[in-house]
């Protein structure tokens, strides 16, 4: 019966997206960006211990709107990692496995995420 | 292995279109995954027109109704018809489910029926699951015990650790939750999948069985076990509402507190 010519049936193609899967997914793109954006806060603390002359450029390329749109982007992608990280620790701990409980965290940590950024704005406004 | 797109001979083609003969005014278009193994050609969808006021109200009675009256080549696994015996599992509107328990009248437009994901097709919507099955022995799912068969006595299990097996012992294993795991996907042949672990956990989590640190050795594995990622597919599929997802972090949560 085994004929290696049988189809493969189709599964990402077809299949629903879940909150769950898709926070899923998420959680691990934002890990990758999150650990390259780490290597770029090195490289622009290194900037600032340069003095003043790279600070400037810095300066000016964080006060454009893509360094603007950059520094917001990974507030969020940050808020979003510590957040659902939580929510894996509570999962090791063997909490919050219920469908009803893990879609509310779900949700949560989904608003919970631009929330954290909306208050990591306005702590960085507050400094200025 | 990661692979997004489907391989060439799996590729989805455009099938035939029967349109309704009865004129009714109540109409559904079911599209339902076709391959057939006697010719060489690629799957395909075929598109079918139900009259659904003289129709039963679950999915399965949507795939009666074409083998009887539009296509009897239709082909489909099904037994009991009551969510008991988990033959008819099948992907229903983008999700696996049972066909015998899901209602039809829940989905609005068009109704979507392919096989369970991510497998050998056999035959229209029946796909191969040796795999599984192969690995649902390999956790020898039976109760090991040092006996001689000589003993007098019973084995008792009191009714505290009985309960510790409920939620568990109900799995019919249809093998909606494997089949609905990214992970399982593309690791199938090395990671266990939910299925065959809550299966584990539920031998595991025996009072009467006597291996219990043997069968936790055995499932500890980074390829077995912690292929699991929690993306909780499984528990979002499970027609029985079980929770496979919670059995496996049992496990993980046993291996490190142990």
């Amino acid at each position: 019966m085994h004929n290696k010519n049988n189809p493969l049936s189709p599964h990402l193609q077809i299949y629903r997206w879940q909150i769950s899967s898709l926070l899923s997914i998420t959680h691990r793109i934002v890990g990758v960006i999150n650990a390259i954006i780490i290597s770029f806060i090195c490289l622009w603390v290194l900037y600032l211990l340069l003095g003043e002359n790279s600070y400037k450029v810095l300066n000016i390329f964080l006060n454009s709107f893509f360094g603007k749109f950059l520094s917001l982007a990974f507030c969020w992608t940050f808020s979003f990692q510590i957040l659902n990280e939580i929510r894996h620790l509570a999962w090791d701990f063997g909490l919050g496995f219920d469908l009803k409980i893990s879609k509310i965290t779900g949700v949560l940590v989904f608003f919970g995420s631009f929330v954290l950024t909306i208050i990591f704005y306005f702590i960085g406004k507050n400094f200025i | 292995m990661v692979k997004f797109n489907l391989p060439q001979n799996s590729k989805i083609e455009v099938g035939k279109y029967y349109k309704d003969q009865t004129n009714s005014k109540n109409i559904k278009k079911i599209h339902i995954y076709r391959w057939d193994p006697s010719n060489n050609e690629n799957p395909r969808v075929d598109t079918f027109e139900v009259d659904l006021d003289n129709c039963g109200p679950k999915v399965l009675d949507i795939l009666f109704k074409i083998k009887n009256e539009i296509d009897p080549s239709l082909t489909f696994r099904r037994s009991c018809a009551h969510g008991v015996c988990g033959s008819c599992a099948m992907n229903i509107d983008g999700v696996n489910t049972l066909a015998c328990i899901k209602s039809h009248m829940d989905i609005n437009g068009d109704l979507n029926i392919y096989p369970l994901p991510h497998l050998k097709v056999v035959k229209d919507l029946i796909g191969d699951l040796t795999t599984l099955y192969k690995q649902y022995e390999s956790i020898q799912p039976w109760l090991k015990i040092n006996q001689t068969g000589q003993e007098k006595t019973e084995l008792k299990q009191s009714q505290k650790d009985r309960e510790k097996l409920d939620g568990y012992y109900e799995c019919i294993l249809c093998a909606c939750c494997s089949t609905s795991c990214p992970s399982y996907w593309w690791n199938g042949d090395k990671y266990l999948g939910p299925a065959v672990l809550l299966q584990a956990y539920r031998w595991i989590n025996d009072s009467r069985d006597g291996e219990k640190q043997e069968r936790l050795k055995k499932v500890a594995d980074e390829l077995k076990l912690y292929r699991c990622h929690t993306i909780m597919n499984c528990t979002n599929s499970c027609p029985k509402g079980l929770n496979p997802a919670k059995a496996i972090g049992s496990i993980k949560k046993m291996l490190a507190t142990s």
